[in-house]
């Protein structure tokens, strides 16, 4: 029987680094997570994503077959722009699909501003067989 | 989703290990009002030590939560309050006999692996034979989210969860389950035709490939046979002669 999971990700910039990784939270699990690893056999889709912020904010979406090594190398498999302050929402009705293959697959999300600031992220994501 | 068997239908559960199945007639469902339960988080308590699909260990961080790339190397039962036996809400022994409970076990998040054990602590998925022992942190051997099971008098089994992701995840369990009062029909002609398929019968195969001595001794206990040995079509007069022989002995 197939199953699958709708998480709700979140996070935020440290309002002081132009660069870095978003550390991601959800009310589906405790702490939080530099990236999100996809079970063997099964996919994620990354249905929509809302980005908001008080600086223009460059937010990449990004995959590694193998986040087990030390370096794991990322590509970017998505981009969004926020180019002023305010918000943007988008809900696709492709999402954007990566698969579970061995099990070491993960994507992670990145953010890089021209000048500091605060900006936030949320991810509406299923984890499906 | 999660078919019950209806009243005055049959209910065929079947044994790989030794290729004989248990058939009966649902004479009522005791709680057809009332199939769910929400029973909440799984039953694991926070700084239990768990392994790792990498090959080292970790403890669960809190009551209920199933923590990042964790499995569970022995099987759990539920607790309830005032079951027949607290620590295993399933459990039923064996003088409750016209009683089964046909279970449809739903855990959050859906990509949980989950095994059962049956008697608990024997793992019973296999590849070609014996020669290969599956299971929930090998590469096959589970499934996920989801599992349906015929729970049988005097017999505790053990269910196994493993998380595949690096989130320590809250959990939710929820059953859809019938209270059967059963009984075993009691004409061998009967029996071979829902065995041979030609009477619908509700069937349910048992992950049971290695028939531990337990389940036998179990099955013997509460119904007096350890089932009915499936046969061919064409062996009928032998299968119903057969069955006629394992009538005499059954308890129910």
């Amino acid at each position: 029987m197939a199953r699958s999971e709708l998480l709700h990700l979140y996070g935020e910039t440290d309002g002081s680094s132009t660069s870095g990784t978003f550390s991601l939270s959800s009310p589906d699990f405790s702490g939080s997570v530099s990236y999100i690893r996809i079970p063997k056999g099964m996919k994620l889709k990354i249905w929509c994503k809302r980005i908001s912020g008080e600086v223009a904010t460059l937010i990449k979406i990004g995959f590694t077959r193998d986040v087990t090594v030390s370096s794991p190398t990322w590509v970017t498999i998505g981009t969004e722009y926020l180019a002023s302050p305010g918000e943007i929402i988008l809900e696709k009705r492709r999402p954007i699909v990566v698969e579970g293959i061995t099990g070491k697959e993960a994507i992670a999300v990145t953010w890089s501003q021209g000048t500091a600031g605060k900006a936030y992220v949320e991810l509406e994501v299923e984890v499906s067989e | 989703m999660a078919e019950l068997v209806r009243e005055n239908s049959f209910l065929t559960v079947y044994f790989p290990a030794n290729n004989k199945a248990l058939v009966f007639r649902v004479k009522s469902v005791y709680n057809k009002d009332y199939p769910v339960i929400d029973y909440g988080p799984l039953p694991i308590s926070a700084n239990t030590e768990l392994p790792t699909f990498d090959g080292g260990s970790t403890t669960v961080p809190e009551d209920g939560v199933m923590p990042a790339m964790a499995y569970m190397d022995h099987g759990i039962s539920f607790p309830l309050t005032g079951a027949f036996d607290e620590t295993d809400m399933w459990y039923l022994p064996p003088e409750y006999r016209d009683r089964l409970f046909h279970i449809h076990m739903f855990i959050k998040p859906a990509w949980m692996r989950i095994e059962v054990d049956i008697p608990k602590d024997v793992m019973q998925y296999r590849f070609q034979r014996d020669k290969v022992v599956l299971g929930i942190n090998k590469l096959w051997g589970y499934s996920r989210g989801y599992l349906e099971v015929v729970q049988l008098p005097g017999i505790h089994y053990g269910y196994r969860f493993g998380n595949d992701t690096n989130l320590n995840v809250y959990t939710k369990v929820k059953f859809v389950y019938g209270e059967y009062v059963v009984e075993i029909p009691h004409d061998p002609s009967l029996i071979f035709e829902i065995l041979t398929r030609k009477i619908p019968s509700y069937w349910v195969t048992m992950p049971v490939t290695s028939l531990d001595p337990t389940i036998r001794v179990s099955l013997i206990n509460t119904y007096g046979i350890d089932g009915f040995p499936v046969m061919p079509i064409d062996k009928r007069s032998e299968a119903i002669q057969v069955y006629e022989n394992l009538l005499q002995s059954t308890k129910l």
